[in-house]
């Protein structure tokens, strides 16, 4: 499979949103509860933008406002979407247990939703990414056609 | 605010649970790694190990081996060589090994590795390849 461009400013804002969706959620919740709908929110909006990449909240955010504005500077690199789409679905799907858990058990759903937003700014500020590490693990053993 | 103290600390917990076991996969992955033979060469050379989808492996590890000037680098494709890959237990990318021009693994860097580093360690491979050949 061959690769393509992949505009990386996409990826950073992708993440940035997960980020500050998250924190939001979980310090707006211990102040007001109803806060706690953002994470499910964020788990269908995961979802459908792995699925659906033209309907990526984040991503479009981008390509829509801020790098025709030049508030973000594109940053294309010859790369492959396809392990970037699979930790976006992987965080959706984590998300999305995480909502499952966020009534009767809060402290797991919170704690599922931080470890998403960790693992976001891991991949922001430092580049590694897990769900590619996954992503990879899996092409190495042949469960999924990683090459 | 009590939930999210204790969901705060199962993050932490998890976090540092995962760094240690991130350390000890590593080191474990070297020891076996360290002294695996691959073909010989005139100079010590790196065999890097990397991937279609390994973006690190563009964004950071090429640059820095472009750095290192007119070194031999032997580009593996770990998922399509994953014979190779597996003899040098090859469980993240990039994964960038120093070999001797014995052919002999000297030093294993799981992960992206900074041309200073890789600098040193070819040093010491040349080093350690003069030594034998004066012994």
């Amino acid at each position: 499979m061959a690769t393509q461009v992949v505009d990386h400013s996409a990826l950073k804002v992708n993440q940035t949103g997960i980020i500050a969706t998250v924190l939001v959620s979980f310090i707006g919740s211990a102040f007001y509860r109803p806060f706690l709908v953002l994470i499910p929110l964020l788990a269908i909006v995961l979802l459908v933008g792995t699925f659906a990449p033209q309907y990526a909240l984040f991503k479009q955010l981008y390509f829509k406002v801020l790098k025709p504005r030049g508030i973000v500077k594109p940053r294309p690199v010859q790369d492959r979407p396809e392990p970037h789409n699979f930790a976006q679905g992987l965080g959706g799907v984590f998300l999305a247990v995480a909502s499952a858990f966020l009534l009767p058990v809060p402290v797991i759903g919170l704690a599922l939703a931080l470890l998403v937003a960790v693992l976001a700014f891991v991949n922001l500020a430092f580049g590694y990414c897990l769900g590619c590490q996954i992503y990879f693990q899996l092409g190495k053993r042949g469960l999924i056609r990683a090459s | 605010m009590s939930t999210q103290l204790w969901a705060l600390a199962v993050v932490g917990v998890v976090v540092l649970a995962a760094a240690c076991l991130e350390i000890f996969r590593a080191r474990r992955a070297r020891v076996k790694t360290l002294g695996v033979n691959a073909a010989p060469a005139s100079d010590p050379y790196i065999l890097y190990f990397t991937g279609e989808g390994c973006t690190v492996c563009r964004t950071h590890q090429e640059p820095a081996l472009a750095k290192l000037g007119a070194v031999r680098i032997d580009k593996v494709d770990a998922v399509a060589d994953r014979t190779l890959a597996d003899r040098f237990n090859v469980y993240t990318l990039p994964t960038t090994v120093v070999m001797s021009r014995e052919g002999h693994a000297l030093h294993v860097n799981y992960g992206y590795a900074t041309a200073p580093k890789l600098e040193r360690q070819l040093a010491e491979a040349r080093g350690a390849g003069l030594q034998a050949a004066t012994a």
